[in-house]
């Protein structure tokens, strides 16, 4: 039970794939558009193996247009693949978490134009066109998010793993119910499990939260 | 002072900026993905493997199979019955048991390849509940049998026998509990990556000393080779503090492929391959005299404990009929039962919770067949500090239970609004119900240490083993270096999560984080301030003894004047680093203690139950991190409420197959599940904790499911016996009693 690693059909692979992308290439790719300046403060992507497989069968490649936190990231991406995965592997935001990966958790919310949904349930090419906010962009500079300030200072976390989502569930609610009542809070945080159960104080989070506004 | 405060987190601004790394969000360059081969069948003899075509497949880079891994047990039993945990399984014993590993260049092709792998299986009888495996004529999980008695799994104090001779009350029943996960919202992970001949393992893990040490053995390296980092871990309830397979099979495919290599679980494997709370079948006979005085308490427990051996989870629930209320005559047998099912492990409070609730049911019924408050009840009857736990013959260093009792009993107006069961009017019926709890956790434990580090411009870098496991255990630390340095709390950073560069203070288990590694933090405090009067005595020209410390200032002795920390630091020729340890007090016992007290509204109607109130009464020694405090006890509460009302894994009888390994049908409490939690914190001051405090991280688990299920009595006069309780529970139950 010995395991060969094949060299052939390695080397067969890099002439095949069409999937090898050059970093040089990559990285040209991005200075000519609009945004170059913003490569700066991006974190260096990490380039997937590109000595993988051929693509599946239906499974397509594209390089998507994405608006992540008001800026834009192009990203070649394979058509199954989710905005979670994209968020925190191609972009390199890992803040915002993966539990479950099956949309029954909500450690994944994440807002897309103006609504909360699991990140790990939207595939990435879906996102084109519309404006994306992780929990990445709520801060201002060094300065916390009024939400952020109101989980510290009520200290509505524990392990912190399902924090990013309850608070972009929190950000999606306030957007749209400035003063919800402790009902509406619970029932918009419903689709965000906290195993640690922080939930008496994420509600009183959310709703100081709602009253500094 | 800071002590008691209520302060922002040491760690709040990266956490909630989403820039704290987990385990999980290890991404490195070149890193392979490594997924297990799960065993199908819940008993199985691997017979052969066959990888050709996996090997091929593009992107696969490294294939371990049992053959290919170390001799090293995971853990193991060398006393007949002999049951070892390997690296692999060649004898798969539960539905999910680990056969083999693969690291491929992304988690699809490795996953490609475990389809591409053929296993060929000798399919075995298996056997799942545990009074059916203690049979002689039950399939053996291993060669030895299914059986462990540990030597301290029987337990007899007094005579029984005698103590039944004089109750004038007697009652017997039967109690069974159901197998759960601790479901932390991060699952299972660990990344390893080798640079030159050392490993550095980033994990989701509380414990990183002990892996180390077990890794390195495992392969056969020093100690100082190996690093583990842990800084930031997303939940752990107990499920990650020992060395598991994935450190050594992801330190091996690492080192295979001379690459980094992550191996992370996905929900479904959680389920599986991660530890478990055991289940428990309990056979309790207790008795009592007219006066409510205990005479006898016989228990046999079954502790179905899964495919391995991890540790006695019989003894850990025994704890509870031998410690929480007085009775000089005990009779316990506890066994612990292999079955074919995925492996019963620590979970918040160990074997307590397990134990509390048929316990706590129990006296509630004698209680009533007596014709007494079940609060007077167990007011007379709980171990008093001179008591102890009845068995090493030491008092208690402080107990604060009937303070506990009576703050909640008042919250909750039990005086006024306890009423007999089912004479509350209407379809939707009310009740109250209480529990108390004991336990022997929130003590004082080795190892202890601690390193101060003091700047130059007066901050303070505190270095300490003792992880944040969600509990806000560095922020605690912070706290009480601060306090005892006589520095703002904000000067304190906190390091964890490195056996590099902090030193073993053990795990936050047992509820022993704030204790243990907070007299460590004292000392390594006491320690830096020695050194700094010393520099200060030598800059001043002055002598020691004539200089003393308090807040943040060096004073000389009886005088106004003072000079800064910051002053004498500045100007230190070499840098101060204070060191602590600490020792475990003698002849005292360090015990938890608690009192809940439920509100539920039933609907006789429906079968549903609202818990409308949950006061949890903790006694805490002394409250150091005031928000930190009140999200154990809330958090660990509705933990709690999940235990009673809503978590059991469910393993299919025909197939041995786990039928709910996802978060949808394992449901854990959600926000709209529970009540507010009102916590009541009581401070007798432990002569022994760190500024009087005791522990607090698992006692709020282990008692909402009894208060709640007494609380359903009271309601509707429908008696549960298991748990989860459910709709069921409560239907057949009203049927019962009209029938």
């Amino acid at each position: 039970m010995n395991v060969k690693e094949h060299r052939s059909s390695e080397e067969k692979e890099d002439k095949e794939s069409s999937l090898r992308v050059s970093r040089r290439g990559f990285l040209k790719g991005m200075a000519t558009s609009a945004v170059a300046a913003t490569m700066t403060s991006l974190p260096t992507p990490l380039l997937s193996e590109a000595e993988a497989t051929p693509l599946p069968t239906g499974v397509r490649e594209a390089v998507v247009r994405l608006n992540i936190n008001d800026r834009i990231y192009r990203v070649k991406v394979k058509s199954h693949w989710t905005l979670l995965d994209v968020l925190r592997k191609e972009i390199g935001m890992t803040g915002t978490k993966k539990a479950c990966d099956r949309g029954s958790c909500g450690a994944c919310t994440v807002i897309v134009d103006g609504k909360a949904v699991y990140a790990c349930s939207s595939l990435a090419i879906g996102m084109e066109g519309k404006k994306v906010l992780t929990v990445e962009g709520l801060r201002v500079g060094n300065e916390l998010h009024p939400i952020q300030k109101a989980f510290s200072l009520h200290g509505g976390y524990q392990c912190g793993f399902c924090t990013s989502g309850q608070m972009m569930s929190a950000k999606a609610l306030l957007d749209k119910n400035p003063k919800p009542t402790r009902e509406e809070v619970r029932v918009a945080l419903a689709g965000n499990l906290c195993r640690c159960a922080a939930y008496p104080k994420i509600i009183e989070s959310v709703l100081s939260a709602a009253e500094k506004r | 002072m800071v002590i008691g405060k209520k302060v922002e987190r040491v760690d709040a601004f990266e956490r909630l900026v989403g820039e704290a790394k987990f385990a999980s969000d290890i991404y490195l360059p070149g890193m392979l993905y490594a997924k297990m081969l799960r065993s199908p069948h819940p008993h199985a003899k691997v017979l052969g493997i066959d990888t050709t075509k996996a090997q091929i497949l593009p992107g696969v880079k490294a294939i371990l199979t049992p053959a290919d891994v170390p001799d090293f047990a995971i853990h193991k039993r060398e006393k007949p019955p002999t049951v070892v945990m390997p690296v692999l399984a060649s004898t798969a014993r539960y539905a999910g048991d680990e056969i083999l590993a693969v690291a491929a260049v992304d988690e699809e092709t490795a996953e490609q390849a475990l389809e591409l792998i053929r296993v060929n299986y000798q399919v075995l009888p298996f056997v799942l509940d545990a009074e059916e495996a203690v049979r002689p004529e039950a399939p053996k999980i291993y060669p030895e049998g299914n059986v462990i008695q540990e030597a301290a799994d029987t337990v007899i104090r007094g005579d029984v026998e005698e103590g039944f001779k004089q109750a004038d009350v007697i009652l017997e029943e039967k109690y069974k509990t159901h197998l759960i996960q601790h479901t932390t919202m991060e699952p299972r992970v660990t990344v390893a990556s080798w640079s030159g001949k050392k490993l550095t393992l980033w994990d989701s893990h509380k414990n990183p000393f002990r892996v180390r040490t077990e890794v390195a053995r495992a392969l056969n390296i020093k100690v100082n080779q190996v690093r583990i980092l842990t800084p930031y871990i997303g939940g752990d309830f107990g499920d990650k503090a020992f060395v598991e397979r994935q450190h050594i099979i992801a330190a091996l495919l690492a080192k295979k492929t001379n690459r980094p290599v992550k191996l992370e679980f996905t929900r479904e494997e959680n389920f599986l391959g991660a530890h478990h709370r055991y289940p428990t079948t309990w056979y309790l006979k207790y008795g009592v005299k007219k006066d409510g005085t205990l005479t006898a308490i016989q228990v046999k427990l079954y502790a179905d404990i899964g495919a391995y051996y991890h540790f006695d989870g019989a003894i850990a629930s025994l704890e509870v009929p031998q410690r929480v209320y007085r009775c000089s005559n005990v009779k316990l047998e506890g066994y612990n039962v292999l079955t074919n099912k995925p492996e019963g492990g620590h979970m918040r409070c160990v074997g307590h919770p397990a134990g509390m609730f048929p316990q706590e049911v129990h006296m509630d019924r004698l209680a009533e067949k007596l014709g007494m408050d079940t609060l007077t009840f167990r007011l007379k009857n709980y171990a008093r500090k001179e008591d102890g736990d009845q068995d090493r013959k030491f008092p208690y260093g402080s107990i604060g239970l009937e303070e506990c009792a009576r703050l909640g009993a008042e919250r909750i107006g039990w005086e006024a609004n306890w009423k007999k069961p089912g004479t509350s009017p209407g379809p939707v019926k009310r009740g109250l119900g209480v529990a108390f709890h004991s336990c022997r956790h929130g003590g004082i434990s080795p190892p202890m240490s601690a390193v101060i580090k003091l700047d130059p411009d007066g901050t303070v870098e505190l270095l300490s083993g003792l992880n944040d496991s969600g509990g806000w255990q560095k922020t605690t630390m912070a706290m009480i270096a601060a306090e005892e340095l006589g520095l703002p709390y904000e000067a304190v950073a906190v390091t964890t999560g490195d056996t590099d560069v902090t030193t073993d203070t053990g795990p936050p288990g047992g509820s022993r984080g704030t204790t243990s590694a907070g007299i460590a933090v004292i000392a390594a405090a006491r320690d830096a301030k020695n050194q700094l009067l010393e520099v200060a005595a030598e800059l001043l020209k002055m002598k020691k003894e004539s200089l003393e410390i308090k807040d943040g200032q060096i004073f000389v002795k009886g005088e106004e004047r003072s000079v800064p920390y910051r002053e004498i630091l500045s100007k230190a020729p070499s840098p101060i680093v204070g060191r602590g340890s600490g020792k475990v007090p003698q002849n005292v016992l360090l015990h938890s203690f608690g009192a809940h007290f439920a509100e539920v509204a039933v609907d006789t109607r429906t079968g549903k139950v609202e818990i409308l109130r949950l006061i949890a009464s903790h006694d805490v020694g002394r409250v150091i991190n005031r928000l930190g405090c009140e999200n154990q006890i809330q958090g660990g509460a509705v933990m709690g409420i999940g235990y009673g009302l809503m978590e059991r894994q469910f393993i299919d009888g025909r197939t041995g197959i786990c039928l709910n390994p996802n978060m949808v049908d394992f449901k854990i409490p959600s926000i709209l599940d529970v009540p507010l939690v009102e916590p009541i914190i009581v401070e007798p001051d432990d002569p022994y904790g760190p500024f009087g405090a005791k522990g607090v991280g698992e006692p709020p688990y282990s008692i909402p499911a009894p208060a709640i299920a007494n609380a359903i009595y009271n309601a509707v006069g429908v008696r549960c016996n298991e748990i989860p309780i459910n709709i069921r529970s409560i239907l057949d139950g009203l049927e019962k009693g009209r029938g």
